[in-house]
């Protein structure tokens, strides 16, 4: 058969598989702390005897985008937002470090651990945060969590932990199919003391909404150019047929 | 089929349930002590089709892999408790809770609920109870000849009876209070019940140990705030017309696929 129908169907193919990575930036629009995956074509050239005439290709997430997204403040005590690059780390049920943006914090029931809203525990300095009864908590900019325990004075505010906050090589950081970051290589990351947080304020989604509107017209009208060649194919291939035939 | 309708499915329902609920909040904008629920958004599981660092020979590995979202959905719906303005309104059962803490209601059934709905009123019997008639906890009763009733700020209720000049005392109220209030269960009627989550109650008398003093002759109005809520329906909407658009796109591929070959 015709080379060019397979080239044209891989290539429908591979930009439907785009299409899903743009609409599921789309859908985490408001997602907090979210980040966008990028969808990326290769080239994978077929050699052998012959002119090598078919490429085809493959489209691929290489990366994740690592702008930061909008600060939104929501006042609430628990959650907090990372300005400029940094994560939080938190333990996943393996007991292993994975990290996230995303800051709306809760206290869990059972023991009283400050966890992430899928409860999962939060790392401080110490390892996982746990929150006395209070009836005042801050968060300091540095990630210091200073609580006034319940039934004391104004004025009595003990520190309680530090939570760990790091900021690894992008490069070295990829996203688990939980949504949460991990390091390639299983490393700790150490703690910076550069990467700073806004208490009382949110991480918006980082999707560009635009700019994943425009990539889906895209996809969208290049499938359209890939089945336009199919469709060619199929004529060269009935037109071929015609020219033999006995009239 | 294709994945981006499936994908873009969850962002329409998300952002559905998120307008819910925000015109709930709207709708208790004037529901005394009323706490604003915020939804949570949270990716879904990535399936990995490729998987980045497999091996391609013995000593090369795929410096890139695909992974594909399959859309968003709302992991919790949050009540966030914090304190709404304090209103005057110069009625001598209206409290409100400067602080901390829930008034204990016993429900008709027996178990306790919790509120920070403080416009109570007397029934016949001349017990304190909620406006939908449920006794306040420890129960404290009105005597029928009582011209005026104080609140303390430590929840002491005293009276004023007629042709007596001393104030006799009625009780002393106690208020509720959790370790994690965020964990209530709203039940409607502006009742929270306690859960596993929000860890049983200690009750305290108001103004002590962390619980806040209560103020006769005010109520706690609703802590939404109008203006967030319609920044948030505003967002909402055209999050949802973007996932709806991408909808129409995947769709329009598929027939344009099926029309033309």
């Amino acid at each position: 058969m015709d080379r060019m129908l397979y080239i044209a169907m891989n290539g429908a193919k591979q930009t439907m598989t785009a299409q899903a990575i743009t609409a599921n930036n789309l859908a985490n629009v408001s997602s907090t702390g979210f980040r966008a995956d990028l969808a990326k074509m290769l080239s994978l050239p077929v050699s052998g005897t012959g002119f090598p005439s078919r490429v085809y290709s493959e489209t691929e997430n290489p990366d994740v985008d690592f702008q930061s997204g909008a600060i939104i403040p929501t006042g609430n005590e628990l959650d907090v937002a990372i300005s400029g690059d940094g994560w939080l780390t938190i333990q996943t049920p393996d007991g292993n470090e994975a990290y996230t943006r995303a800051g709306n914090l809760s206290i869990s029931p059972q023991g009283g651990f400050l966890t992430t809203v899928n409860g999962l525990p939060l790392l401080g300095n110490g390892g996982p945060i746990a929150i006395p009864p209070y009836s005042k908590l801050e968060i300091a900019s540095d990630g210091t969590i200073s609580i006034l325990p319940v039934g004391q004075e104004p004025g009595t505010l003990s520190v309680i932990d530090r939570i760990r906050l790091v900021n690894p090589a992008k490069a070295d950081l990829f996203k688990g199919t939980d949504g949460l970051f991990r390091h390639r290589n299983n490393e700790t990351a150490i703690p910076n003391i550069n990467v700073t947080l806004v208490g009382g304020a949110l991480e918006s989604s980082n999707v560009n909404a635009v700019a994943s509107m425009v990539d889906m017209i895209t996809q969208a009208r290049s499938f359209e150019m890939q089945v336009k060649m199919m469709k060619m194919a199929d004529e060269n291939d009935s037109t071929s047929a015609r020219l033999m035939q006995m009239s | 089929m294709e994945r981006a309708l499936w994908i873009a499915k969850t962002g329409l329902d998300a952002q559905q349930n998120k307008l819910a609920v925000i015109s709930n909040n709207l709708a208790n904008v004037n529901t005394n002590a009323f706490k604003r629920d915020r939804a949570v958004f949270e990716d879904l599981l990535y399936q990995n089709l490729r998987q980045v660092g497999g091996s391609t020979s013995q000593s090369t590995e795929l410096p890139t892999g695909k992974r594909l979202g399959t859309g968003v959905r709302i992991v919790a719906t949050e009540k966030l408790h914090t304190q709404g303005n304090v209103i005057q309104t110069e009625n001598q059962l209206d409290m409100a809770i400067n602080g901390r803490g829930y008034f204990q209601i016993l429900l008709p059934d027996g178990t306790t609920a919790y509120t920070r709905d403080g416009s109570f009123q007397t029934n016949s019997q001349g017990q304190v109870v909620t406006s939908s008639g449920y006794e306040l906890q420890p129960a404290i009763t009105i005597p029928s000849d009582a011209i005026s009733v104080s609140i303390g700020q430590d929840g002491t209720f005293s009276s004023l009876l007629q042709g007596n000049p001393t104030p006799i005392t009625l009780g002393n109220l106690q208020l509720a209070d959790f370790v994690n209030p965020a964990g209530l269960q709203a039940i409607g009627e502006n009742l929270y019940l306690e859960t596993s989550s929000s860890s049983t109650a200690t009750a305290g008398t108001p103004g002590q140990s962390g619980l806040g003093g209560l103020i006769q002759g005010s109520l706690e109005s609703s802590n939404v705030n109008v203006v967030e809520e319609l920044v948030n329906m505003i967002e909402t909407q055209r999050a949802y017309e973007m996932n709806s658009k991408v909808i129409s796109t995947a769709d329009g591929m598929l027939r344009y696929i099926s029309n033309n070959l």
